[in-house]
């Protein structure tokens, strides 16, 4: 695929800070940020910490088994087969939809008024209402997709396939692969949020920890 | 990672198997798959879950190395689970070498002990012992601590070293508690009931008791000549030799021995060794050439002297005499008592140790394997007999640390 053929070289990951592991929570899956604390799908649980200090400051017992975002004013989470919105005040469960992939989801990201859901095995990443889980568009990538997020009118996503792991800036209409960041061996990538700024937030999986991976400066053009 | 993969092993890793199958039961990707496969061992279909565990392995492929690696050693646990013990251990050996390479060192270690508890199965007691001394000094998980803990209690106790197996036993018990996992709690205990049964006999100047094995340990840690018909050889101080390859030898040893500090008549020990009450002069010259036979074997531990009536057994320094016999009296007691050593005998070495017919000792074996007192490998001339394990062999449990793709 002509994709494939135009792929950048890697650039190796800067890993910033790392959080966690965290108290009764050994793996983690999704992040997000909500402007102060970042949240962190545990399995059986959402955690969120302050990044300055890396405590934890509030913990909701939620499902929370792959990716998770947030629009603003609340969370979403993919719990199984579903995509539930969380108040982040009280915990309570508001709506469920289900998830695109059935089940076979990972990551989750708000953006322009949807949730992008990348779905793992099947490499894509698919653009859904956020009231009915309807597929709005679906974009092909050529790895296994594990988190999604959107900074600065950028798509990236993470890679999590042949025991390694990337971060990927993609262009939303072609898929085509514009920037690549490499983490380091036997460093994984489950979920990814970008902090508005400077940083990607980065779901460690089995690892247990929040990576902190720095964003790269924009391009000249 | 997906979703209902990370919800399913989250249901796993709490043995809830039902649930985890509820949550892939349709997928055929390569992680559904293994967690299928998991979760069919954790419910006993055993069969099953190799097949699954199979497919995944092959659906993984070379790319995800760790994931197919993990999915050998679960499935190389499941066949140790259904005492499959056939097949070549080099794929579970690849797949150690690659979970090692990678990092994952809890995986890599459960797969060395699945090795030495597979070695010790098939006897290959040499081989179980090096495998768990490349594991000493590691910091293993509690769960596997107390799996290598069981299995050096086993070498140890097949090597009658009862204070290292207590010691491992006790190891084992406070691993089991810190990891939680009650079966193997109830085989440490299953361990030491071993510790205290009756494991052999001493005969001593015409009188009999009966012997634990840690009384037994001392017996054989005594400044004594030791004539052990369990093992079929004898002990002077710290030196073993065996008989079990010279039944007549060995007979006429053990009946001096028994004699002892009496000498054994003639006739007597025509009787016995030769099995015969009418004795002639060719029995008698027999007699003498055996005699000279084992004077020459037992020639630094004793002399034997030739008296009026018979022979006479005089250790060396003084040494006094003693006679380990099995608990009980029998064909299928001496038999058990060779196998205790844990090793892998074929029949007609055991018939060649108790000097007894291939035939009879192949219809004693067949007799105690029905009644699971022994059980046997291999088919045909390869076939090895085995004593049962003296543990359990709790697996499975273990398998939840396999999960792939994490």
């Amino acid at each position: 695929m002509s994709r494939n053929a135009h792929s950048p070289e890697p650039l190796p990951a800067q890993i910033v800070r790392e959080y966690g592991p965290f108290d009764g929570a050994d793996k983690i899956a999704g992040v997000t940020y909500d402007g102060h604390r970042v949240w962190a799908a545990a399995g059986a649980q959402m955690l969120a910490f302050d990044p300055a200090s890396g405590r934890v400051e509030r913990r909701l017992e939620r499902a929370a088994d792959a990716g998770t975002a947030f629009d603003g004013t609340y969370l979403y989470q993919i719990a199984e087969a579903r995509i539930d919105k969380i108040d982040p005040a009280t915990g309570d469960v508001l709506a469920s939809i289900p998830a695109p992939g059935a089940g076979g989801d990972s990551g989750l990201a708000w953006a322009e008024g949807s949730l992008w859901v990348g779905q793992y095995r099947e490499r894509k990443i698919h653009r859904i209402d956020p009231a009915t889980g309807a597929v709005l568009r679906t974009i092909e990538s050529n790895r296994f997709v594990t988190g999604v997020t959107w900074v600065d009118g950028d798509l990236w996503h993470a890679t999590w396939e042949g025991d390694a792991s990337e971060l990927r800036h993609v262009d939303p209409d072609s898929g085509a692969v514009l920037e690549r960041l490499a983490m380091p061996p036997d460093t994984f990538v489950s979920g990814l949020e970008s902090d508005g700024a400077e940083l990607f937030y980065c779901g460690g999986g089995s690892s247990g920890r929040v990576r902190a991976v720095r964003r790269p400066k924009t391009r000249a053009g | 990672m997906d979703s209902l993969i990370a919800a399913a092993g989250r249901a796993l890793a709490v043995g809830d198997a039902l649930a985890a199958l509820k949550r892939v039961a349709l997928r055929e990707d390569p992680p559904a798959l293994a967690l299928r496969g998991i979760a069919m061992a954790q419910l006993g279909d055993y069969p099953r879950a190799r097949e699954l565990l199979r497919r995944a392995a092959r659906a993984f492929g070379a790319r995800e190395a760790i994931a197919r690696a993990r999915c050998v050693v679960a499935e190389a646990e499941t066949a140790l689970a259904m005492r499959d013990l056939g097949g070549s251990p080099r794929a579970l050996a690849e797949a150690a070498a690659v979970l090692a390479a990678r990092g994952d060192r809890a995986n890599a270690w459960q797969a060395q002990l699945i090795a030495a508890r597979r070695a010790l199965l098939l006897g290959r007691v040499d081989e179980a012992a090096a495998v768990l001394a490349t594991l000493a000094g590691t910091e293993l998980p509690p769960a596997l601590a107390a799996v290598a803990a069981l299995a050096e209690a086993e070498l140890a106790l097949r090597a009658l070293r009862t204070a290292s197996a207590r010691a491992a036993l006790d190891r084992a018990e406070t691993a089991a508690r810190r990891a939680g996992v009650a079966p193997l709690l109830a085989e440490a205990a299953d361990a030491r009931a071993a510790l205290g049964r009756i494991a052999a006999r001493l005969i001593r100047a015409g009188h009999e008791q009966p012997l634990r094995l840690d009384q037994v340990e001392a017996l054989l840690a005594a400044d004594m000549l030791v004539v052990d018909a369990c093992r079929r050889g004898w002990q002077a101080g710290d030196g073993w030799r065996s008989l079990a390859r010279r039944p007549v030898l060995f007979a006429l040893l053990r009946a001096l021995a028994e004699a002892w500090p009496e000498p054994a008549e003639r006739g007597e020990l025509i009787a016995r060794v030769f099995r015969t009450r009418d004795p002639d002069d060719s029995h008698r010259s027999r007699l003498r050439v055996e005699i000279g036979r084992l004077r020459a074997l037992l020639a630094p531990s004793a002399r034997i002297e030739a008296t009026a009536g018979g022979f006479v057994l005089r250790p060396r320094s003084g040494r006094r005499v003693a006679v380990l016999a099995p608990p009980i009296d029998g064909d299928s007691a001496s038999l058990l008592a060779l196998l205790a050593d844990g090793a892998a005998w074929s029949s007609s070495a055991l018939a060649q140790a108790l000097g007894a017919s291939q035939r009879s000792v192949q219809r004693a074996l067949a007799e105690l394997e029905t009644e699971g007192r022994v059980r046997s490998v291999g088919r045909a001339r390869a076939q090895r007999w085995l004593a049962p394990p003296l543990l359990g062999f709790t697996t499975i449990l273990l398998l939840p640390a396999a999960l792939p793709a994490e």
